[in-house]
């Protein structure tokens, strides 16, 4: 049936350039290790035995994966309307504020607690998306310059508050008293650190997807995402929409800080995050702006995050090697992307030159 | 006037090889011919304006001087000798520049600057702001191009400075011939007297200046010799000073006998649907693009508002699309006045709209056929219980009207990209009309499209005004006007001429497009 072969070919076309730029960064981070008198064979073998060598590390792979899932489907969100969120990474912090203060404060019953926190959390990065939102709608500021600056004023504040307001009682080190025993979220297993969180969000990665491509809203942002001119001109609400996409990129964010804090790490700290908030722009993007497509990608980040330490230790390459798989991917992404734009656009001349 | 001045070619303004000529110059947007054989000839020292509707190949052929545009035949002559361009490099090599009708400067960089980017010799690899502006202040001076202060940013500057920092961009080095795409466009009424001022300059440089408009009254009044192009080809050329406005307009819009394309049964007229009181809208350039327009159309009636494109026709459509807000009067769609203007309120209160640009105003190209067939919010509405996507009932929804307007397409779950032209603008005509409006405003429907694309969009229309609905064609297609209106009525400079009943006088029409009264034309 040549509806077989159509239906291959599209695959093909979706997976292409993700595969594709996958390959150039392994090749390229093979050289670079050679280049370094390593043994790049052994390196990614090191990798691959740290990511996936036993259940612990695959539990740790989750556990990386958490917060790039919940950034990567905000960034997929975001994106598919049309608004250039890159500040993932304030947002992120404002959730895990939001988190670390509720969570060491609040005195909560257990069954009402950690929803209540969480919902906080989500609530503090979609206010601070929010901001950027607002700027947008009434006086067309770029979102791009606003989310890029929104994340200094967060690792400010974060700073801020560790130092002062929010510094532990015991007043010995810059990070927030510990979460409280019941507001944290419980671990899947007893001897592994992988917890409910990761669940949660690949529920979150799945009510994306329906929300994008299953209800009148998604398809109104994705429309509005791909040809604002047409959508406004058929009554649907454009700039709504921007709006809406973007709060809601950033409580997804936020929700990935608030988890971060609850299930892992316990307290908030200067340099929290790893830059969470911007590996997710690569997620979504190495993720086809799909839902489904991002949980591959983080996964793929994180088991790249988790086998890295393992690598240092076995091959004796630094696990900055990580850093550079990650960023290659992301050039090689854009270059395929690139190519491919570059192809069309010369196959198909517009005849609105007219 | 001689009957058939196309079979006379106006002589060269004087004796002497031509600088450049094209010959035979062929190019096919795909089922469309942009240009079907053009042959011309241009001299040193004069100003030749090329006129014509959108559509006709002005743009095309100009960009095709200019090295921008693949031909499919034909060819260019610099001094007598066959030059073939690869891109505008070579045309620039060859002495051409050219200023588009969307400026390439860098806003954030001075006058100077900007200037210095254009010109510096790349060898050179030291900047030298103060020669590069000295030098061009000087050309400036010589020409006549006011450029103010140098040292200003282009962000900060009005748009007729920033169109002659492009000319004098485009002047650099050896240019002989200078294309300049619809210049005017864009300027104010003081802006164009100055650039035509130095145009004038220009020439007596012995430069050649080609300029695209369709603007009748400033080719009569700038160049030495006029061309106008219609559907590819060049209809006549003549000198300026033997030309009237009367028979430029005619050649533009063509007078041949109009092809009864859509033989459509008189409707009985019904109760007015669209009552336009006295509308103004002032445009960005705070000119009042629209000017105390008043209009009705009935149920079942085709009303067509001819003019020459940019006489306050966007402006119109904006506001009937809820894209724009009148600045005075009053609109009653189906008896209720109209307070709200927004696209959905207008969709709401009856209205549908076939938007001049399929590609970038009417689709989502990325989205599948049946995705854009819903891309309505009334239909949304209408097909939507909840929040969730009605994706069987659209899908059935899509799948009948792709049946009924014969859409040929490699399913509904395909890009719209994918479709032809013609089948991109038969998709806009079907969910236009798939919301039953009382009002249908369709804007250059089939530009661009073949013969059945046409014909398959102009019974569509009729249809719907046989079914009850009011149908406001505005088109710079005279043909297209006539072959389907009831009524006419002609937009010149924002203002609309009393409305003409059928059989409609192509001439006439003609004599209103140029701005040409009855007591003037003679």
């Amino acid at each position: 049936m040549g509806n077989l072969a159509s239906r291959l070919r599209r695959v093909a076309r979706l997976l292409g350039p993700s595969l594709l730029s996958l390959l150039v960064a392994l090749v390229a981070s093979g050289i670079v290790v050679a280049l370094a008198g390593g043994n790049p064979a052994r390196a990614f073998l090191a990798l691959m035995q740290g990511a996936f060598g036993s259940a612990d590390s695959l539990s740790e792979v989750g556990v990386k994966t958490c917060p790039l899932l919940f950034t990567g489907i905000a960034m997929v969100i975001a994106f598919r309307a049309g608004v250039w969120n890159i500040g993932g990474e304030g947002q992120l912090l404002l959730g895990a504020i939001a988190m670390a203060w509720l969570g060491s404060r609040l005195a909560l019953p257990d069954w009402l607690g950690l929803p209540l926190v969480l919902a906080a959390a989500a609530m503090a990065g979609g206010g601070w998306a929010a901001l950027a939102a607002v700027l947008k709608r009434q006086r067309a500021v770029s979102e791009v310059i606003s989310t890029i600056m929104l994340n200094f004023v967060a690792l400010q504040l974060v700073s801020y508050l560790v130092h002062g307001p929010l510094m532990e009682a015991a007043g010995q080190y810059p990070q927030t008293d510990a979460v409280s025993a019941a507001l944290r979220l419980p671990r899947l297993f007893a001897t592994h650190r992988l917890h409910l969180g990761f669940l949660i969000a690949l529920g979150v990665a799945a009510l994306a997807q329906v929300l994008l491509f299953r209800t009148v809203l998604g398809y109104q942002m994705r429309a509005a995402g791909l040809n604002p001119v047409a959508a406004r001109l058929a009554g649907i609400p454009a700039e709504r929409c921007a709006f809406l996409a973007l709060v809601l990129s950033g409580a997804l964010a936020g929700l990935a800080g608030g988890v971060e804090v609850s299930a892992v790490t316990y307290r908030l700290y200067e340099q929290f995050s790893p830059g969470w908030g911007f590996t997710a722009i690569a997620v979504a993007l190495l993720g086809r702006l799909n839902p489904g497509g991002a949980v591959v990608a983080a996964l793929f980040f994180g088991a790249l995050d988790a086998g890295s330490f393992s690598m240092q230790r076995a091959a004796g390459i630094s696990s900055v090697l990580v850093s550079i798989i990650q960023a290659t991917v992301i050039f090689a992404l854009v270059a395929v992307e690139g190519g491919a734009w570059l192809a069309t656009t010369r196959a198909r001349p517009e005849p609105s030159v007219l | 006037m001689p009957n058939d001045p196309a079979a006379i070619p106006a002589p060269p303004p004087n004796a002497g090889q031509a600088l450049l000529s094209v010959r035979g110059l062929r190019r096919n947007f795909g089922a469309v011919a942009a240009l079907a054989g053009v042959d011309l000839d241009f001299y040193p020292g004069e100003i030749h304006a090329i006129l014509g509707e959108n559509g006709a190949g002005k743009s095309t052929l100009m960009n095709a001087i200019y090295g921008l545009v693949r031909l499919d035949g034909g060819a260019i002559l610099v001094d007598g000798r066959p030059v073939h361009f690869g891109g505008p490099l070579d045309a620039r090599q060859a002495g051409i520049g050219m200023v588009h009708q969307e400026f390439a400067l860098f806003e954030v960089l001075t006058v100077s600057e900007n200037l210095a980017l254009a010109l510096s010799p790349a060898r050179e690899w030291r900047l030298r702001l103060d020669r590069v502006a000295a030098a061009a202040g000087a050309l400036a001076a010589e020409i006549g191009l006011d450029l103010g202060d140098l040292d200003a940013r282009v962000e900060t500057l009005p748009v007729g400075t920033r169109q002659r920092l492009e000319i004098l961009k485009a002047l650099s080095g050896q240019t002989r011939i200078l294309i300049l795409d619809e210049p005017t466009a864009v300027l104010t009424p003081v802006e164009t007297a100055q650039l035509f001022r130095m145009l004038v300059r220009l020439r007596a440089r012995g430069g050649t200046v080609l300029f695209i408009t369709h603007k009748l009254r400033e080719a009569l009044e700038v160049a030495d010799r006029v061309t106008v192009m219609r559907h590819g080809r060049v209809v006549r050329t003549v000198r300026a000073a033997e030309a009237s406005e009367r028979a430029l307009a005619e050649a533009m819009v063509g007078t041949e006998p109009v092809p009864a394309a859509a033989p459509r049964p008189r409707q009985p007229r019904g109760a007015p649907l669209l009552r336009i009181e006295e509308l103004s809208v002032v445009d960005e350039r705070a000119i009042r693009a629209v000017d105390a327009l008043s209009l009705e159309v009935r149920s079942g009636e085709i009303v067509g508002i001819a003019g020459v494109d940019g006489n306050g026709q966007w402006e119109l459509f904006q506001v009937l699309a809820g894209l724009r807000r009148p600045t005075a009067g009053s609109i009653h769609l189906a008896g209720t006045l109209l307070t709200r203007f927004s696209p959905e309120d207008m969709i709401q209160a009856g209205a549908s709209t076939i938007p001049p640009d399929r590609q970038r105003q009417g689709l989502v190209l990325e989205m599948t056929v049946a995705e854009n067939l819903i891309l309505n919010c009334a239909l949304l509405a209408r097909l939507a219980s909840g929040p969730f996507l009605p994706r069987a009932a659209s899908r059935s929804f899509a799948g009948a009207l792709v049946q009924r307007y014969v859409i040929r397409t490699d399913g509904l779950d395909v890009p719209a990209a994918t479709l032809s032209g013609g089948n991109q603008q038969r998709l806009v005509v079907a969910r236009a009309l798939s919301t039953d409006p009382q009002l249908l405003v369709a804007f250059n429907p089939t530009r661009g499209l073949d013969f059945a694309a046409t014909g398959a969009v102009h019974r569509a229309c009729s249809q719907a005004c046989e079914r009850g609905a009011a149908l406001l064609l505005i088109s710079t297609d005279l043909d297209e006007i006539l072959g389907l209106s009831d009524r006419v009525a002609v937009l010149y400079r924002g203002k609309l001429s009393p409305s003409l009943e059928s059989p409609l006088p192509a001439e006439r029409l003609g004599a209103l497009m140029a701005g040409v009264h009855e007591d003037a034309g003679g």
